[in-house]
């Protein structure tokens, strides 16, 4: 010591079971180069053998009760010292039994306050117990939401960046040293906080009371925080049910409402309320219910005892002696602690996606003993890249569908696909709507795929047309990266991995269904590569994580959410594994553990898009349909090629290698003929189903069920198995004389090279002007589009030239969007009559009926016989309105409208009506028509009474009036709403289950804790 | 066995294919609706009597003014109209129109429905005409007809006209083109259920000149018939035998060449002058053909290089009175029914090699079937105690048309149906309609 030392300095040792620590901590205190005038110990009740320890070390001890706080055993031995004598500089050094000071601790502690009279507490650096150089504080504070704020990163390297004498709001009470007579004057630790916090409550209490704290980093103190990171039983009174995180978040709030000024203290509840439910919340995500348990109910301990608060506020503004914003300049301000904790979300993703591998990096003190440096550094030839099979491929890929989508540059419409509504906001609507106004009305569930759609809008800003061009022009290079990611696991020739890949992003499936705009097949070609990926051993699938279970389970989830399929195709291969694992004789448990995992696959996905897959079960046909228009898909023969036909397919004579691949794979000995087997069954359920037909999404004729989402899975079996083939095959080839491989070897390059070749050809040529384009026109002209929500009977005729049909639908007041064929209704039969008579010139009554259901007009969209429209001038009750080049428009007679009130004398007049519900007034008892199909939860409230509902003649739904008055009609969205929660709640559970799990602090180990 | 697995597989496999493929749900093809429209008779004008001739008494009619969906049976075989279009439910049964001035012209056609098109190629817009141009629109909305008049001056300017439902009205041949000799009318019905009808009659001063009905043809075409053009011969006591003039009219936007081929009992020949003549686009030309022939019928057969619609006024004499009779082409012969009772038709068919087999029903009941064979031109006299004719078979490219002569005049019926199946789809509701 420099100068002279006039200071008296007690340690006072608490401990509490400490054994663990306590001799390093004795040894500690017998080693400072500063003699310590006298230590004093303090043990709260210690079980194991703390007591004996620091007796013998000659330490002089009082004892205290278990559940004595670290404060009140603080304060217990200064009570027990000596008087102090009145002018003399008496500090007490504060020793936890599981921080040990280094030896120059003390020295330099009081070195710090040597020219600072007016600091009444120092504190040292604070170090990790088992990694010495893990920086854990220089100084504490208190943040708005009671975080408790080092302003360190996690894990901080001491390298002395923070090294130097700091003002601070307050230091941890380990290894503090604090002026005794300062200590006694403002009332030592408070007694409600027994444990943590009390340390910044001090600081802040001294700092109001006109007195410094300062943080002196000379001085290290080595601390294991054991009670904080679980090391030992938290006892203290107060602690309910012994957490130690409860304790801590309630005595954070404590201290923030009991020091803060009064004006502050509502906007300090807010961030602590918002901070404790969103740290629930995380917690919960890490699955780690106790510790939100913890933060709900640190915050209602508190809130049932405000009495608490108000007598802390009180007794500090009697020893406040400075305004209470001098603390407000070691507050951390917002944008650090945001700062902060982005950094160390970014640096955890980082760690998770990018792992920073042992050997990446190298130490300058390695050995450079092996480098020659007469030898020139290599440069980077930028033609290599070019030799990088993956690179050409992808660059091919890219060009041939850039050349192949050059009509698709823009919002895309045709085929199954529907013109994208402008925003993510209609697919919102779509989605969470009790009520489509789509035909005729109907409260179909919304298939989840629209909101998956909506989410995934939000990263082009809610544009969901560039969303859907972006997916289809983006969809070949997804497929052959999703694929080559599964197909690397089979080789490591990466040309044989490329080419497959490629092959896979060309193969019939993956052109019939960009060209016809079959959204779902899509993202399963996408996607479906993934599946294998993440579950490597369904065989053995007890050997596969919850963890992996849960998240397969979401990947399922989304392709269900595209297409049902999905769903039987897992239901048919979970009951195929459990028949095997039946008659392998497995023991009990492990065959019940397969069940469970196998089965959780189906029902986890298949909860997550209800209601829309329970409506399924009443709606079989739905199992099969896909989003969008339902097109056919093609014949049974093509679909046997891996073909699925239909629209803008491939023309039947372009055969894919498929079949022959698959073929040729089941007679082979290696692992082809496994993944061959998946790809044959597939492959038989396809055929079979193409067999059948449907009648679905509005379409009243029955189309051929459309097996592309199948033909996924037969492409990418084929692939997989020409991979494992032809991996094996080369050196085979080369090593042995000309026979039947070679041939047959031969025969598979030169089909797939032909396919390949004759496939881009068609794929760039006819291809390109398939059906899905990027198109403006409309059907619905202008001005029939002016009046919102008006029914209007659309007649078309539909098909190629020579085999088209005379098709029908009810408009509302526009063309369809994405989402609304996916929830149209079938077609009332009455109406479905009517449309007959009307054009085969019968319908003496078809205006009626179309008057009766409320629609408004009729129009023959151009071109359509000249005799059908005579046919319908013809027939009484439509008078032309229009005939342009866009076709012919009739208005039906009669008065109609979506809301008719029908008086008592019969007449009929219409009422306002808005998009669903509505609100207006009824000019007297009558009936009222709604002119929409009849659901139960249709509601009309007249003076808070529900008026009575019963079905008309035509299946509409009517409701009797008794008076005039004003009348709110009303579609019960709750059944929905329900829906929608517990299908948030599955995704909420699911998700959860399937995220890595946090760990409570006493199972971190000591290394990683440092 | 190694390969069992993979054996049962593609067995699976196939039974699926042969499954899928038996069991395979043929999508439905489009369903469709079978009727016979309702046929119009053209309304009976001031001053003429007028009589439809049908096959059977119980065949169901309504006034065109009638508004509402009731018939009645017509309770006869031959109904006198007094005043207003029939409508006839035909049911495939074409029901024939004679009218006729007494003691001064009398022309007949046929009752038909509504068609998209019709060409009337006669008339005149002279000081001579009194021609009539009569619109019907049978339909429960109101019509607008287009009026596209063509003459020796040109294409005039296209007239619209407005009809109400079930209603008719008639338009002076002169207005149309006042002061033109020759004209050919087009009607498009741009909406509603239109046909249309003309009568061709002239006078000079009091004096009578005849009169005739214009029977439309739909289209102009590139090669037109005209079956049946009267052809008197002059014999003792008559002035002088029958004058032809063929009005031409090729209404698209090219002017063209027309070679004209008589179809003759005493064979086929081009006359003179009639080789690759030349018309003007959109002018009405007229041309006076005066072939020196032995029977009382002959045909025409025209060949151009762009459509053309074309017709043959003949002069005729009835009892001492000057009549004239437009023949105008029809379309190639099918199976049909004609209903001519009271009538005893001269039918003269044309073509190459002609085949057609006629049935005749009488008046009694009873029917007996005929054989027409020949070339260029054959003619066969319907019995006078007929109900009907049916033609059950005919050759390829065969036409007909009917001549019928009475006391007050001399007329052409074409022979082609006025009552037509027409074959519906029943349309199915699809949400597809709906996009783009």
């Amino acid at each position: 010591m420099a100068l002279a030392d006039k200071h008296l300095v007690t340690a006072i040792v608490v401990t509490h079971d400490g054994e663990t620590w306590l001799p390093a901590v004795v040894a500690a205190l017998a080693s400072q180069t500063r003699s310590i005038n006298q230590i004093v110990a303090v043990d709260t009740d210690s079980h194991d053998a703390s007591t004996k320890l620091i007796s013998s070390a000659r330490i002089p001890f009082i004892s205290a009760p278990r559940d004595c706080g670290f404060g009140d055993a603080v304060a217990l031995a200064v009570a027990n010292l000596p008087a102090q004598i009145e002018g003399s500089s008496e500090w007490i050094w504060l020793i936890h039994d599981d921080c040990a000071p280094a030896p120059l601790a003390l020295e330099k502690l009081l070195e710090a306050i040597q020219d600072r009279p007016q600091v009444a507490m120092v504190g040292p650096k604070l170090l990790g117990w088992h990694d010495r150089t893990h920086l854990l504080e220089a100084g504490i504070s208190i943040a708005g939401n009671g975080a408790r704020w080092t302003g360190l990163e996690i894990l901080e390297y001491d390298q002395g960046q923070h090294d130097g004498i700091h003002d601070v709001l307050s230091v941890s009470t380990a290894g503090a040293l604090i002026r005794r007579d300062i200590f006694e004057e403002i009332g030592g630790f408070d007694s409600n906080l027994s444990l943590f916090r009390d340390d910044i409550d001090f600081g802040w209490r001294a700092r109001v009371a006109g007195h410094s704290v300062i943080a002196t980093t000379e001085a290290v103190v080595y601390h294991a925080q054991a009670s904080a990171t679980e090391r030992r039983q938290v006892d203290v009174a107060g602690a309910f049910l012994h957490r130690p995180l409860l304790l801590d978040r309630r005595n954070a709030a404590y201290v923030l409402l009991a020091n803060s000024s009064w004006w502050i203290l509502p906007w300090l509840a807010i961030q602590l309320l918002g901070s404790t439910m969103a740290r629930s919340a995380g917690y919960l995500l890490a699955k780690l219910p106790g510790y939100a348990a913890d933060e709900l109910l640190a915050v209602a301990t508190l809130i049932i005892r405000p009495a608490t608060i108000v007598r802390a506020r009180r007794d500090r503004k009697a020893k406040r002696l400075v305004s209470a914003r001098v603390i407000s300049a070691y507050i951390p301000p917002r944008w650090s602690q945001i700062r902060l904790s982005t950094g160390r979300i970014a640096e955890a993703i980082r760690a998770k996606v990018l792992p920073v591998s042992e050997s990446a990096t190298s130490s300058v003190l390695d050995s450079l003993d092996d480098e020659d440096l007469l030898v020139p550094t290599r440069k980077y030839q930028w033609r290599n890249l070019l030799r990088n099979p993956e690179v050409i491929g992808y660059l091919s890929l890219a060009l041939i569908t850039l050349v192949a989508s050059r009509n698709r540059i823009g919002a895309l419409i045709g085929a199954a696909l529907p013109p994208s509504p402008s925003g993510a906001r209609d697919l919102w609507k779509n989605y969470f709507e009790s009520w489509h106004q789509v035909g005729m009305g109907s409260s179909h569930a919304s298939p989840p795929w629209i909101a998956l759609l909506a989410i995934a809008s939000i990263f082009v800003l809610g544009k969901v047309p560039f969303l859907i061009t972006f997916l289809f022009l983006s969809a070949p290079l997804l497929m052959m990266w999703s694929a080559q990611s599964y197909l690397r696991s089979f080789s490591k020739n990466t040309y044989i991995t490329v080419t497959a890949s490629a092959l896979y992003a060309l193969s019939p499936v993956s052109m019939a269904s960009i060209n016809s705009g079959r959204l779902a097949t899509v993202v399963v070609l996408i996607l479906a590569p993934q599946v294998p990926k993440i579950l490597k051993s369904w065989a053995n699938i007890e050997n596969e994580s919850w963890r992996r279970i849960y998240g397969l389970s979401i990947l399922l989830a989304v392709l269900n959410s595209f297409t049902l399929l999905t769903v039987l195709a897992t239901l048919v291969i979970i009951v195929i594994a459990l028949i095997r694992d039946y008659r392998l004789k497995l023991t009990k448990s492990l065959f019940l553990t397969r069940i469970y995992k196998r089965m959780t696959l189906v029902i986890a996905p298949f909860v997550m898009v209800a209601p829309y897959s329970f409506e399924a079960l009443a709606r079989p046909a739905r199992f099969f349909a896909e989003p969008g228009l339902s097109i056919p898909g093609g014949k049974t023969n093509l679909v046997l090629l891996g073909n699925p036909g239909g629209v803008g397919s491939l023309p039947w004579w372009i055969l894919s290698p498929i079949l022959l691949i698959l073929v040729v794979a089941l007679f082979t000995s290696s692992s082809a003929r496994q993944v061959s087997q998946y790809g044959v069954g597939f492959l038989s359920a396809s055929v079979l189903i193409s067999g059948f037909s449907i009648t679905v999404h509005g379409n009243g004729s029955q189309s051929v069920v459309w097996t592309g989402s199948l033909l996924v899975v037969v492409t990418l079996s084929a692939a997989a198995a020409g991979v494992i083939i032809l991996d094996r095959l080369r050196s085979i080839l080369i090593a042995s004389n000309i026979h039947y491989r070679h041939i047959l070897a031969a025969l598979l390059l030169l089909v797939t090279g032909v396919y390949l070749v004759m496939g881009i050809g068609w794929s760039i040529g006819s291809g390109a002007n398939s059906p899905m384009q990027s198109n403006l026109k409309t059907v619905m002209p202008a001005f029939l589009t002016a009046e919102a929500d008006t029914k209007t009977l659309v007649l078309r005729e539909i098909g190629a030239t020579g085999s088209k049909t005379i098709q029908y639908y009810i408009a509302r007041g526009g063309d369809i969007t994405l989402g609304e064929p996916d929830v149209a209704p079938g077609q009332v039969r009455e109406i479905e009559i009517a449309a007959q008579e009307l054009i085969d010139g019968s319908g003496i009554s078809s205006s009626q009926i179309f008057a009766a259901h409320g629609i408004k007009y009729v129009f023959v969209k151009n071109p359509f016989s000249r005799t059908v429209i005579r046919t319908i001038d013809g027939l009484g009750g439509f008078a032309r309105t229009s005939a342009t080049s866009a076709g012919v428009v009739w208005r039906v007679s009669g008065v109609t409208g979506r809301l008719i009130f029908t008086a008592k004398n019969g007449t009929r007049s219409i009422l306002e009506a808005g998009e669903i519900g509505a609100r207006t007034t009824v000019p007297g008892p009558g009936s009222i028509t709604l002119t929409e199909t009849y659901d139960r939860s249709w509601q009309i409230l007249e003076n808070g009474y529900r008026l009575d509902r019963v079905i008309n003649e035509h299946g509409l739904p009517q409701f009797a009036v008794t008076e005039s008055g004003e009348i709110s009609l009303i579609h019960d969205g709750t059944t929905r709403r329900a829906w929608l929660s517990l299908q948030l709640i599955s995704w909420a559970l699911i998700v959860i289950l399937a995220l890595p799990a946090g760990r409570r602090k006493r199972e971190i180990s000591e290394k990683e804790l440092a | 066995m190694k390969f069992k697995s993979s054996l049962i597989l593609l067995l699976v496999l196939v039974l699926s294919f042969s499954t899928a493929s038996v069991l395979h749900v043929a999508v439905k093809g489009s369903d469709y609706s079978q009727s016979y429209s309702a046929v119009v008779c053209p309304p009976t004008l001031n001053g003429l009597n007028s009589q439809i001739s049908i096959s059977s008494r119980k065949t169901q009619y309504q006034r065109l003014d009638n508004r509402s969906s009731k018939t009645i049976p017509f309770n006869s075989l031959r109904y006198s109209v007094v005043k207003d279009s029939l409508v006839i439910s035909a049911q495939g049964v074409t029901p024939v129109v004679w009218q006729s001035r007494s003691g001064s012209w009398a022309g007949g056609t046929i009752c038909s429905g509504p068609e998209a098109s019709q060409w009337f190629s006669g008339g005149t817009a002279n000081v001579t005409t009194k021609g009539r141009l009569m619109l019907a629109n049978s339909g429960l909305s109101d019509a607008i007809v287009d009026i596209q008049t063509f003459s020796e001056n040109g294409k005039q300017p296209l007239k619209s006209i407005n009809l109400k439902s079930k209603s008719y009205m008639q338009l002076s041949l002169d207005s149309l083109a006042p002061g033109d000799k020759s004209l050919a009318v087009q009607i498009v019905p741009r909406s509603g259920r239109v046909n249309a009808f003309m009568i061709d009659e002239q006078g000079s001063g009091l004096k009578a000149l005849g009169g005739d009905f214009v029977n439309p043809v739909a289209s102009a075409a590139k090669k037109i018939v005209i079956p049946a053009i009267p052809n008197q011969i002059s014999k003792t006591g008559q002035k002088a035998s029958s004058v032809h003039t063929l009005r031409i009219v090729a209404p698209g936007d090219v002017d063209t060449s027309f070679t004209l081929e008589l179809l003759t009992a005493d064979g086929r020949f081009v006359p003179v002058g009639f080789n690759s003549r030349a018309i003007v686009a959109g002018v009405v030309t007229e041309f006076a053909l005066t072939p020196k022939l032995s029977a009382s019928s002959f045909a025409v057969r025209i060949t151009s290089q762009e459509p053309i619609v074309a017709s043959i006024s003949s002069t005729v004499q009835i009892k001492g009175h000057k009549d004239f009779v437009w023949s105008t082409a029809t379309a190639p012969l099918t199976p049909l029914t004609l209903a001519v009772t009271g009538l005893s038709p001269l039918i003269a068919f044309a073509g190459d090699s002609i085949s057609v087999k006629v049935e005749t029903k009488l008046v009694n009941g009873k029917t007996f079937a005929s054989v027409i064979k020949g070339s260029d031109i054959a003619t066969w006299r319907v019995p006078a105690n007929s109900r009907s004719i049916t033609i059950v078979a005919t050759s390829k490219d065969t036409y007909a048309g009917a001549l019928v002569s009475s006391d007050n005049g001399y007329g052409f019926i074409p022979v082609q149906a006025g009552s037509v199946l027409s074959k519906v789809e029943i349309p199915s509701s699809n949400i597809r309609v709906l996009n783009p």
